[in-house]
């Protein structure tokens, strides 16, 4: 058992992440952390306490956020749950840029927990 | 034209980079791919002179005369967007020399094109070759340098580009001025391009790939074997590492795609940079660049004369880029940025002035060509060089590839609208509104640059990133 979790630079990914973590505690097994964003994470991003995997994203094959996590689940079939953080989105951008997150939800071997960013914590 | 495409790398320590036999060798690459910047400088500079028997011989109209002109710059932005593409897959070596073989083509098919529309299309067939060799001698040149002299071997192809537009003007003038009255005398000036075209095929047959290329396809023992020929013994060994590293950074930079203009301090970059090509362009430099004879002639100087005035132009454009490659490491660049706009502002606005108050004939002709030449070499001293610097190093890591092929292709395209349009405002709306909208537009890239840009010298990318992202990162 372990529990999957894909880290977006934006306040949904900050507060996947934070229930992952709080979700891998909970069950007590590991995490897999598959890093959507444009950085490296650093070891004070990642929790001591958990037995994390981390997946960077890397080349021109990972250029797509989505077949990055899709790989990653297929490789990885110990993970039974991919957390995801969620937003509603204008009608404008919904046009403009595809949802990563509604693509992984319907695409998702395994069961999505998606969690919304609490409203005190958009204005911090 | 960046002039440096890998800052802010790791540091290895390194043996010496040799002496000798090595170094000499590495004169002789950097002197046959250079040949692909005299070729992109030429190519673009020779319509400049070349236009106006040109323009006699096929009865063009000034929006066809732009399409002539124009036409070159679309083929060299889809040049640069796949030649980039091909020379990663198939490697840089072959790349430049299937870009020498296009300029050949190209070249014969503008000398010997029977009309307009042939001659049109084969000006986009000869700018694939132009955006293609913008895309890859940089890369190739920066790749099979030695590190510590990474940053002179691409500048010097940036020297070359310019240097060809000047050759390109000094030759038009000399054959001009000298068999002006044999017919169809454009053809004999497109014509000279085809030698440095065929010096870069058969020179390149000579040259080695690139090692860091190789390494990126795994093939290490031929990348050492070529890393042998430029490098002294014990530095080849111990490069192998550092390229290996390089290589595999070259790999992250194309992480990278469409969906990660999601993040939002991410798209501010990409606008920003966008917004540096556009404006680049629309500071008009191009349009003195491919219509300086023209537009003399225009303020009365006999053809003659201006063919010959229009060498002042290339003059300028050399002497402001050597000013501009020092500034770079003295200012800051968004002082350096508005300065040069500002600069920029107020030449365009005393050409445009000039059409008004001294009456036309030599007087003012020679009055608009002053005007001209300081806003070259304002621009080239600081707009010019510093566009591909900034854009070089404003994005993180993981885009870089994606980000900066969309603001080169913005780039390219404004390059192209600036020359098909310049023609028909000015023969529609005369000199001054053309330069006065110039000047405007500077006007605008200013307030635009003093809102957004932010400042990346002596930071080092990391830390630009953090700044940046805490302040823009937040939604």
């Amino acid at each position: 058992m372990s529990v999957a979790v894909a880290v977006t630079d934006s306040p949904e990914g900050r507060t996947a992440l934070e229930s992952a973590v709080a979700e891998a505690r909970a069950l007590k097994t590991g995490l897999l952390l598959v890093n959507l964003t444009l950085h490296d994470f650093a070891d004070e991003e990642i929790p001591r306490d958990l037995e994390v995997t981390l997946i960077n994203r890397s080349g021109r094959r990972d250029r797509d956020p989505v077949t990055a996590v899709l790989d990653e689940l297929a490789d990885h079939a110990e993970v039974d749950r991919l957390v995801l953080g969620v937003r509603s989105r204008s009608r404008v951008g919904k046009v403009l840029l595809g949802s990563v997150t509604q693509r992984l939800i319907l695409r998702s071997p395994v069961p999505v927990l998606t969690v919304r960013v609490p409203e005190s914590a958009k204005r911090g | 034209m960046s002039s440096s495409p890998y800052p802010h790398r790791q540091r290895f320590d390194l043996p010496h980079a040799g002496s000798g036999r090595p170094v000499h060798r590495l004169g002789v690459i950097a002197t046959v791919a250079t040949f692909g910047g005299l070729l992109f400088g030429y190519d673009t500079g020779v319509v400049n002179g070349a236009l106006e028997p040109l323009s006699q011989d096929f009865g063009l109209t000034a929006l066809s005369e732009g399409m002539v002109v124009a036409s070159l710059m679309i083929g060299a932005a889809f040049g640069a967007v796949f030649g980039g593409r091909v020379a990663d897959a198939s490697g840089r070596r072959r790349t430049i020399l299937l870009l020498a073989g296009i300029f050949i083509i190209g070249t014969l098919g503008c000398v010997l094109a029977p009309g307009a529309e042939f001659l049109i299309g084969s000006r986009f067939v000869l700018g694939l070759a132009v955006g293609g060799a913008s895309a890859t001698v940089p890369v190739y040149l920066g790749e099979i340098a030695p590190s510590e002299k990474r940053g002179s071997f691409v500048t010097r192809n940036e020297l070359m580009i310019v240097a060809g537009q000047l050759a390109a003007f000094i030759i038009n003038a000399v054959i001009f001025n000298v068999w002006g009255h044999v017919d169809s005398i454009w053809r004999w000036m497109l014509l000279v391009a085809l030698l440095p075209a065929i010096a870069l095929l058969v020179g390149m047959i000579f040259q080695p790939e690139s090692p860091r290329w190789l390494i990126s396809k795994g093939r290490t023992e031929e990348a050492l074997a070529v890393l042998k020929k430029v490098r002294s013994p014990e530095r080849a060994e111990a490069e192998v590492a550092e390229v290996t590293h390089l290589a595999s950074e070259d790999a992250k930079q194309s992480t990278g795609g469409l969906t990660d203009l999601g993040t939002r301090w991410v798209l501010r970059l990409v606008i920003i940079g966008a917004g540096l090509g556009f404006f680049q362009q629309l500071t008009g430099i191009n349009s003195v660049m491919y219509y300086g004879t023209q537009l003399l002639t225009n303020a009365g100087l006999d053809s003659g004369v201006a063919i010959i005035g229009n060498i002042a132009n290339g003059v300028f454009s050399l002497a402001g880029i050597s000013l501009g490659m020092f500034l770079l490491n003295k200012l800051p660049r968004r002082v350096m940025f508005l300065t040069g706009y500002g600069l920029i502002a107020v030449f365009h606005t005393l050409i445009a002035l000039t059409a008004v108050v001294v009456p036309p004939g030599p007087g003012q002709a020679w009055t608009v060509l002053v005007f001209l030449v300081l806003f070259v070499f304002s621009m080239q001293g600081t707009v010019g060089p510093l566009t591909w610097l900034m854009l070089s190093e404003i994005f993180p890591m993981k885009i870089r590839s994606f980000a900066m092929g969309i603001c080169v292709f913005v780039l390219w395209i404004m390059n192209a609208v600036v020359a098909q349009f310049f023609p028909p405002l000015i023969e529609a709306m005369g000199m001054t509104a053309t330069f006065g909208m110039f000047a405007g537009f500077a006007v605008i890239a200013f307030i635009f640059l003093y809102t957004l840009l932010p400042e990346t010298k002596d930071k080092d990318l990391a830390e630009f990133e953090r700044e940046f992202k805490a302040k823009y990162g937040r939604k």
